[in-house]
């Protein structure tokens, strides 16, 4: 039996090097008959000489020769697949040629980038909400606490539609919509697009993404909005990055603050610096607790419920993380501009 | 608005570099953009809020610093040299519009020798980016950058009679303003006049003849308070701002006019000429100071900081408060005139806020009540169609929402545009009906850059009218034209098509399940006749595709075919996608069956489609279209089809017989409905 055994080894190697001799169909064919021939196959041969092994022996042999027939008719397999192929020598393929390409889409930076909040904010257990971009006067003044005839109204200046109707100039009306619709606990945001009468040039543009941002719940406080905008902020840059809040005015929240990070481009030590203009500070969201006045146009009780709002403009955050110098880029969606973000 | 140091000092005993100042400044919200240093002074740009019109002059801003940096206002004494006469003897005011002209107050200065001003006010001028005047109207602009009060000067020799008249301008009254232009008055606008006609816009401008000039000796000074909306409505409609009415518009102090009077008054006496005695006080009802009540606890409840009794009834102080403790904890505060902003608690509470300083109040996480979360369909199904096209090589665009009226005409779109009372640009003068020409306009851009496939698409609102009302569409439009893949050495690069088009379509709405999908032929004012789909959900028409008329691609100067469609995502999201449902995998083999027609060419594949599916075969597990030619072979005006079909049980190995009679099934079926017939069978 042990006979029987050393023979396979040897059948086996000669067999690999049968098959490093094999060029053609031809001779796989040989190779191929000469171990798995139905009559005088070199395998057929081995399964006669069996009845010699003994009964206790016999099962270790059939599985060394059933080993055996496997990788012979594997190794054929192989073999036959590479044959058909377009002939390539090994010698003869560049095998440093380029490989295949193909297009992948690349996401809008702007969206890219507005997914990247969106993600923060999730995680921080915020709904996502929508609203309409046309809006009336109430929505996206009134209700927010702007006086009719009020010279704040010109800090967004507005594309009309009718009277009453415009294009939203901030995300702010959503604020309105979604405490009409859903009692406190509230905690969302809000991204979407906003309008402005702007001719564009390279720090205005036309129209431009916002995400805003809503809590409202029993206890709020202004230390919960610098806590939340902190945290929001240094997700979306990094751990030790400065943050400075100072006061500000916005009709609809009070106290208002605006919020200020550090120039990550010159660290506020170039007095040319084109991002921040020397004062090593850029602004990036304006926030506040929102208005009583405000909570009340909702029927919400402001002496029960407090709240914070925020909003933030998300192309001027992208321009100033991808260093872009000019917001018109965004918009002219020249591909070899977008397909940098994929 | 400009703030210089050196003016500053008129009204604060500071001695601090400008860098700590703006500094300073900025903690308690008085934002400076930019400064400068400048003939020995430093001008700093101070952004403003239009809550904030106390702001807007020296005065204002020096009674901030004087808060917040615990020092007094210096007192100044504005001494008038006056002669015998008294104003009220010679000088009538009359007030006719008490709303819109709530005080009014008027000097008189006689015998003043007008000229340049003393270098100090061409000094104060020039600070402020103006140019000089003369001495009188550069101290009535004075006044108003330190102060911010308006002031309007009359020369008092061109006045006809001895009256100002305020009072609503009549229908035809003209005025010629300023500098230059005569302006039609309209009902709604509040005027100076004398007894005969119109003098001045209140608040607004001046008119040109009663302008102080060199040669003036005589001089009416006006010193009032206007209603702010009133103002506003003005200037709008006049087209006109000025350095007055943009103060008007945010609120005077109406506390302040005698004082400023007298200011005007001083500084002009000091040099020539004298004051008839009194001034001319017109202020039937004398407004009382506001009274706002504030709750300690509120301060805290608010803020998330308890802060001292002591520190915020201190600060109440400085700021020129009066505070009255009416309950232990619970002050009255009472607000002067010149803080227009302050009408409640909120107010009071930002303004202890900025004075303590927003850096010195604790950052905190709120513990977090669980909310109703549930998920944004449209941010889902967005992410989907976003992660799929990526997939499929489709870039992602956005286009401004606007489109210009003769795109609109080009793409005649089936929809009425909304139109934009006031656009930016008559490019821009339309809310956009299509997706389709904001990715055209891609299209163009990038083959003028060298790209050589362009496949994009943009998810995002169209905008139509109906009936009056206004609409948006949420939309998704993909355009794709040119090689599909970058060039590789080996093969050639495939192009894209109407079937790549199609299938993405197809594969995109597989993806968000809405397996219930048909096309069907259909014309469009976008495509070419013989390129035109529409796509349809359950029946429910949601979306076209085809190819770009040849009129709107030469339009564009785009010289190959472009396959676009356009998909109605709202309306696709108010449907029902087929809920998730997991399916065994059959652990039995199948049993597949080719089969070939002949059909003719007229039967359409989404035709044979309905018809298998009616048929509800059971274990019908797929089938697949994969071959279709007509050549010689193929008799006439026919086609020939190949089918695989694929037929598998869940729970046993499915027997040929079984297969054949399901196949025999769909065979009859297509012969009796489009008489297809077996290629190369005996089928009849
Ligand atoms: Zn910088």
């Amino acid at each position: 039996m042990v006979d029987l055994i050393k023979k396979i080894k040897v059948l086996r190697s000669n067999f690999d090097e049968g098959v490093a001799q094999v060029e053609d169909k031809e001779s796989l064919q040989e190779l191929r008959n000469t171990y798995l021939s139905r009559k005088k196959g070199r395998i057929t041969l081995l399964l006669k000489e069996m009845k010699n092994v003994s009964p206790e022996e016999k099962p270790e042999v059939g599985k060394k020769i059933n080993e055996f027939k496997i990788h012979v008719q594997q190794k054929l397999d192989e073999l036959d697949r590479e044959i058909e192929k377009p002939k390539y020598k090994g010698s003869q393929i560049d095998l440093t040629l380029p490989g295949k390409q193909r297009y992948r889409g690349a996401p809008h930076p702007i969206l890219k980038y507005k997914k990247r909040i969106e993600q923060i904010f999730l995680s921080m257990g915020f709904s996502i909400e929508d609203g309409p971009e046309i809006e009336t006067d109430y929505y996206n003044f009134g209700a927010l606490n702007f006086p009719p005839h009020h010279p704040a109204r010109d800090d967004w200046d507005t594309l009309y539609l009718t009277d009453d109707l415009l294009l939203r100039t901030h995300t702010s009306p959503v604020q309105i919509r979604v405490m009409e619709k859903k009692k406190p606990p509230i905690r969302m945001i809000n991204p979407g697009k906003v309008y402005r009468r702007e001719t564009p040039d390279p720090t205005h543009i036309p129209m431009f993404y916002q995400v805003e941002g809503l809590v409202v719940d029993f206890g709020i406080t202004f230390a919960h909005l610098k806590g939340t905008l902190e945290h929001f902020l240094k997700a979306l840059y990094h751990e030790k990055i400065k943050i400075r809040f100072r006061p500000s005015y916005f009709p609809f929240t009070e106290p208002s603050a605006e919020v200020d990070i550090e120039c990550t481009v010159c660290r506020g030590e170039e007095s040319k610096c084109r991002v921040c203009g020397g004062g090593g500070w850029i602004e990036i969201l304006g926030a506040g607790m929102v208005d009583p006045q405000v909570l009340k146009n909702v029927n919400i009780d402001p002496e029960k419920y407090s709240g914070f709002a925020f909003g933030m403009g998300i192309d001027r955050t992208a321009m100033f993380s991808f260093r872009i110098p000019d917001l018109r880029n965004f918009y002219e969606n020249d591909l070899r501009f977008i397909r940098q973000f994929s | 608005m400009k703030i210089s140091i050196n003016w500053l000092k008129e009204y604060l005993d500071i001695n601090i570099f400008p860098e700590k100042l703006v500094d300073e400044m900025n903690n308690i919200g008085l934002l400076v953009d930019q400064w400068e240093e400048k003939d020995g002074d430093v001008i700093l740009e101070l952004e403003t809020y239009a809550n904030r019109p106390d702001t807007l002059g020296h005065l204002g801003v020096a009674r901030e610093i004087a808060a917040s940096q615990g020092i007094p206002l210096k007192d100044q004494k504005f001494p008038v040299v006056e002669g015998d006469e008294n104003i009220s003897d010679v000088f009538d005011v009359q007030v006719l519009e008490e709303d819109l002209c709530p005080r009014y107050c008027g000097m008189i200065i006689k015998g003043f020798n007008n000229g340049p001003s003393p270098p100090w006010l061409i000094k104060r001028i020039q600070a402020m980016g103006l140019s000089p005047v003369n001495h009188v109207v550069d101290v009535t602009n004075y006044v108003l950058f330190s102060t911010a009060q308006p002031i309007h000067a009359f020369d008092l020799s061109k006045l006809s009679g001895d009256k100002i008249i305020v009072r609503k301008a009549m229908k035809g009254e003209e005025l010629k303003v300023l500098g230059g232009e005569s302006i039609q008055l309209s009902n709604d606008m509040l005027v100076i006049a004398d007894e005969k006609k119109p003098l001045a816009l209140a608040g607004v401008v001046g008119g040109e003849e009663t302008a102080v000039t060199d040669e003036s000796k005589d001089i009416f000074i006006e010193s009032a308070c206007f209603d702010p909306v009133s103002i506003r409505k003005t200037w709008k409609e006049a087209g006109i701002q000025t350095d007055a009415s943009y103060r008007f518009e945010r609120g005077t102090d109406i506390s302040f006019p005698p004082e400023a009077a007298r200011m005007v008054a001083s500084l002009l006496t000091k040099e020539g000429g004298k004051a008839l005695k009194g001034l001319v006080d017109i202020y039937p009802k004398p407004r009382k100071v506001r009274t706002v009540v504030l709750r300690h606890h509120r301060v805290s409840q608010l803020l998330g900081i308890e802060i001292e009794e002591e520190f915020i009834a201190d600060l109440l102080k400085r700021m020129g408060f009066q505070v009255e403790n009416q309950n232990e904890g619970i002050w009255r505060v009472q607000v002067p005139h010149f803080r227009v902003d302050l009408e409640r608690e909120a107010d009071l509470i930002e303004e202890i806020a900025r004075f303590y300083g927003y850096d010195k109040i604790p950052s905190h996480l709120p513990v977090f009540q669980g909310i109703n979360l549930e998920v944004n369909k449209r941010k889902n199904i967005e992410d989907r169609i976003r992660e799929l096209l990526f997939h499929e090589g489709f870039d992602e665009v956005v286009n401004y929402s606007f489109m210009d009226t003769n795109k609109e005409k080009l793409f005649k779109t089936s929809s009425e545009a909304i139109e934009i009372r006031n656009p930016v640009s008559s490019k821009a003068s339309l809310l956009r009906t299509t997706l389709l020409e904001g990715l055209l306009g891609n299209i163009v851009w990038n083959i003028n850059r060298g790209a050589e496939g362009i496949h994009a698409f943009e998810i995002g609102n169209i905008f139509y009218q109906n009936e009056g009302k206004c609409f948006e569409r949420y939309s998704l439009g993909m355009v794709t034209m040119g090689q599909l893949d970058p060039v590789f050495w080996q093969k050639e690069p495939e192009k894209s098509d109407f079937f790549h088009l199609k299938g993405t379509c197809e594969e995109l709405l597989r993806h968000l399940k809405f397996d219930e999908f048909s096309f069907t032929k259909e014309e469009n004012s976008f495509f070419e006749g013989n390129y035109s789909l529409s796509l349809s959900f359950k029946g429910e028409k949601i979306g076209i595709l085809g190819q770009m008329k040849q009129s709107i691609v030469d339009a564009y100067s785009i010289e190959e075919s472009v396959w676009a469609a356009e998909i109605n995502l709202g309306s696709l999201l108010e449907k029902q996608p087929k809920p998730f449902e997991y399916i065994p995998v059959s652990r039995y083999p199948g049993i597949v069956r080719d089969v070939s027609f002949i059909s003719d060419r007229d039967i359409s594949y989404q035709e044979i489609k309905d018809c298998i599916e009616k048929l509800n075969i059971p274990y019908l597990e797929d089938y697949v279209l994969y071959d279709r030619f007509t050549g010689k072979e193929i008799p006439g005006e026919k086609i020939s089809l190949s089918f695989r079909f694929v037929f598998r049980h869940p729970e046993k190995t499915l027997l040929a017989e079984e297969a054949d009679s399901f196949q025999d099934k769909i065979i009859q079926a297509l012969n009796t409905e489009f008489g297809l017939k077996l290629r190369g069978g005996g089928q009849d």
